[in-house]
């Protein structure tokens, strides 16, 4: 409620620009041209129907980690481990997707996504427990499990569920366990339709019931509350609150892990890499810690992902420098100080009185 | 009369998005008066000393301190132009003494660049004596009582040759005979030729000390006037923009049958020392029961226990028929006792979320707000609309994050939620702290109106005017004991005060 803006769609506005001026000057400086790289990074991300495409595919786990990262920051608790989640979901929903055998296509590709969505939550369960009963700060634990899930998933792919003599990777999932992939040459998948329904339900449950108002009632700002005193006053139990929230975004992350390996890898392999978790921290941020503003800001950033790819496959840019133009647009966009700087010329105010009206 | 004049707003005009907090305010000060500057919360007196102390910077008008035109820019520059102002909440550092306090930032080095402590100590130690201040050297914050700390401020500003003090709100910590010993201070500071600008809505307390009275309503001024030649009532009204009743208007009690019975009750605070040592209270249908003490004497305590945010370490609370000593938060809002928490920011609100968000808190779960879990949004805002027209909550609507609003306001979202939902027992702790006048009033109604439909009441306040007005019987806390029950009809402020500082009779 009253979160998007005028001011926020102007300093939006004004860091794309900036952005793309200090792009320029890098691009220029590193000696290629601006214009051929603008122009790819516009066709990567959005000519035709297979750049279209796989831009929604590098969207669809960003959606679900920015989702995941909303969600515990709306209970007032720092997840920053959904990229462990992550991996330990993707594992397990593959290992799920060859060991079961004789299911049908939707009760095998369910079963997947539970086992995901089950281990990326068991996964969160150790730090929530942790902050709740012993005080540790889950900023700390959750950052410590995403090594552990590295070296975890790396020994099991090395080891328990390795098939393949010459590679460290386990089988390859059935038929019955993909998630299918509708555009030829596109690993995008039904998985991101998941994704999108995911976020809905999110911001429905959120912002619509009693039980997303308990929840939120302990935090819903860039700042973590727990233990809310506002929470345990009201009689809403804040601790049941913060373990919840931890396990809804660790399954969330579990999700976003197993759409990656059911829809598009189809296998798990040591050298599998994720750093979704940690884009949607940045991109929940950017979405205003709300679902909706998570799918468009990850909409935006996959298609800038996309066409980084591009780039890079048909320039001599690296496309680290695409990394780098989404970082300094993040860092404009979430300086708070230019939005209150904004706020004294007349014009920006009569304009934001306007934009920000509300209902209730 | 010396007419010098020592500062000189004028026409000051700041807006802020959404409203104009300072309306071409004009605001003239004396060289050696006592200039109080009254007004309701959000009336602008804050903005208009932060654009004199450099905090804030105004739209349009000029500022002139000593007869040239200045502008203050920033902190430094108020503080180079001798202004000093002294915060409502101190800015000292807990673990240091007062002199370590009073030359942060402006120590005196000895010749091989260190802290010169003894010189540091000296220089406190004479400006001290020089304006009659007693200070402990050796006392660290932490350890000093709030009149101490508050002096130690004062200090701070003196040491930085400070000749216009702004004091904030500088009462509205203290016990009675604290603020009599401030106001000692505070002539003091004028007989040795020093300018004093006193914040405050207390207005008893600006027709003892101060000598002229600037009102503020609104973003504008509403009068200047001498303290000989207006009385509080006149006062009031302007503040407020009608008259006010400043005296609670309510019959006599007409108490039933004992609603809550607390026995011998027991509390550790969370240091886990004793802070209520055996109190018994009892609370009828129809009565307000008031607690008046210094703070930090154990009604953080007492209240939390008996609204289930802390354990009690003995001893019972009989609700009705029942033992609630202990039992959850949860429980006890079940049963209908509602509680008006003394920390707002924390405990009573959270202030990212929203009004309508915070308005709900205990009535969110039922009908027609929400049905099987979901909310019907348009029956919550209706609901949250009407307690904001009610109650009185100046925001343009309750989508709005409380953060925004101002204090007195936040209050009036707590007080709201807590009167709605038609409770049998009310614990109101510290109900109208931050709020203006206008306001005080009407929550003392609803106190009043709830006791009189037969709800019972406990008042817990630090404000001494405030339980005597609203009270019917009213207990002296003192360190974890309520020494003295009194009928606040047939005792006096004095009285009451020394009951306050624990003198038993």
């Amino acid at each position: 409620m009253d979160k998007f803006s005028f001011k926020d769609v102007l300093v939006t506005v004004a860091g794309l620009f900036i952005t793309v001026f200090i792009a320029w000057v890098l691009i220029t400086a590193t000696g290629n041209n601006p214009s051929e790289v603008a122009k790819y990074l516009y066709e990567g991300g959005f000519k035709g129907t297979r750049n279209i495409a796989n831009s929604l595919y590098q969207a669809t786990p960003l959606i679900l980690t920015a989702v995941a990262t909303l969600v515990s920051f709306r209970v007032g608790m720092f997840n920053i481990g959904i990229n462990g989640s992550m991996y330990v979901g993707a594992l397990y929903a593959g290992w799920a997707g060859y060991r079961f055998t004789g299911l049908g296509h939707f009760s095998h590709v369910t079963l997947c996504i539970a086992i995901g969505m089950f281990v990326g939550a068991a996964w969160m369960l150790l730090p929530a427990l942790l902050r709740v009963y012993a005080g540790v700060s889950e900023i700390i634990s959750t950052i410590i499990l995403n090594f552990v899930a590295v070296l975890f998933v790396s020994y099991m792919a090395n080891g328990p569920f390795r098939a393949d003599p010459i590679a460290p990777a386990t089988p390859r999932i059935l038929e019955t366990a993909e998630l299918k992939q509708i555009f030829p040459n596109s690993q995008f998948n039904t998985g991101f339709f998941i994704a999108v329904f995911v976020a809905i339900l999110a911001h429905f449950v959120l912002n619509k019931t009693t039980f997303g108002y308990e929840l939120r009632s302990g935090g819903d700002g860039l700042v973590g509350m727990y233990p809310s005193r506002f929470s345990s006053y009201l009689g809403i139990p804040s601790d049941r609150s913060a373990i919840t929230g931890m396990l809804i975004s660790g399954a969330l992350g579990g999700l976003a892990g197993a759409i990656e390996v059911l829809g598009a890898v189809r296998y798990f392999f040591q050298e599998l890499e994720f750093n979704q978790g940690f884009d949607g921290i940045l991109i929940g941020i950017l979405g205003k810690l709300e679902p909706i503003g998570a799918i468009i800001a990850s909409l935006f950033y996959g298609a800038i992902k996309n066409g980084g790819f591009y780039v890079d496959y048909k320039t001599d840019v690296a496309r680290e420098i695409i990394i780098v133009l989404i970082s300094i647009l993040i860092f404009f966009v979430s300086a708070q100080k230019i939005v209150k700087g904004l706020e004294k010329y007349p014009i920006v105010k009569k304009l934001d009185s306007i934009f920000s009206r509300k209902k209730m | 009369m010396n007419k010098e004049i020592a500062i000189d707003l004028k026409n000051i005009t700041k807006a802020y998005p959404g409203v104009v907090a300072n309306k071409n305010v004009d605001f003239q000060v004396y060289k050696g008066e006592i200039h109080a500057l009254v007004g309701e919360n959000g009336a602008g007196k804050s903005t208009l000393m932060k654009i004199l102390y450099g905090i804030e910077q105004p739209d349009e008008g000029e500022i002139f301190v000593n007869g040239s035109s200045e502008v203050i820019s920033k902190v430094e520059t108020a503080i180079n132009l001798g202004i000093g102002m002294v915060h409502q909440e101190f800015t000292l550092v807990p673990s240091f003494t007062a002199p370590e306090n009073i030359g942060l930032g402006q120590e005196p080095k000895n010749n091989r660049g260190l802290v010169d402590w003894k010189g540091l100590n000296n220089a406190v130690m004479d400006i001290a004596k020089k304006y009659g201040f007693e200070v402990d050297p050796g006392l660290k914050m932490i350890d000093a009582s709030v009149g101490v700390q508050q002096r130690t401020e004062i200090l701070k500003t003196l040491y930085r040759n400070a000749n216009i003090l702004i004091l904030d709100e500088p009462t509205a910590v203290l016990t009675p005979q604290e603020t009599d010993e401030l106001f000692t201070v505070i002539r003091t500071l004028v007989d040795e030729g020093k300018t004093v600008i006193f914040i405050t809505h207390k207005l008893r307390e600006v027709m003892e000390i101060a000598d002229r009275v600037t009102v503020m309503r609104a973003g504008e001024v509403q009068g200047v006037s001498e303290t000989g030649n207006t009385s509080i009532t006149e006062l009031a009204s302007q503040m407020v923009g009608r008259e006010v009743f400043l005296q609670v208007k309510k019959d006599e009690a007409q108490p039933t049958e004992k609603i809550l019975d607390v026995q011998d009750l027991w509390v550790h605070d969370a240091r886990g020392l004793l802070a209520v040592k055996g109190i018994d209270l009892d609370i009828k249908k129809g009565e307000i029961v008031g607690i008046a003490g210094v703070e930090g004497n154990g009604q953080t305590e007492l209240v939390e226990a008996l609204t289930g945010l802390r354990k009690a370490s003995k001893g019972k609370v009989m609700y009705l028929d029942e033992d609630i000593a202990s039992s959850s938060p949860k429980n006890i809002r079940r049963k209908k006792i509602a509680h008006i928490p003394e920390d707002r920011t924390n405990t009573g609100l959270n202030t990212q979320l929203s009004i309508w968000e915070n308005l709900i808190g205990n009535s969110y779960f039922r009908k027609p707000l929400s049905s099987r879990g979901i909310f019907n949004l348009k029956k919550v805002g209706e609901h949250a609309n009407k307690l904001r027209e009610d109650f009185d909550i100046r925001a343009p609507n309750v989508s709005l994050k409380v953060k925004s609003l101002s204090g007195g306001n936040q209050q009036k979202v707590v007080v709201a939620r807590e009167l709605s939902e038609d409770p049998s027992l009310t614990i109101a702790s510290q109900p109208t702290r931050g709020v203006d006048i206008g306001n005080i009033e009407a929550i003392h109604e609803q106190l009043v109106q709830m006791r009189d439909e037969g709800g019972a009441v406990l008042l817990v306040s630090a404000e001494l005017d405030e339980v005597m007005a609203v009270a019917d019987r009213v207990g002296v806390m003192y360190e974890g004991q309520i020494v003295k029950w009194v009928n606040p009809k047939e005792v006096d402020q004095a009285q009451m005060g020394l009951y306050m500082a624990g003198v038993k009779d």
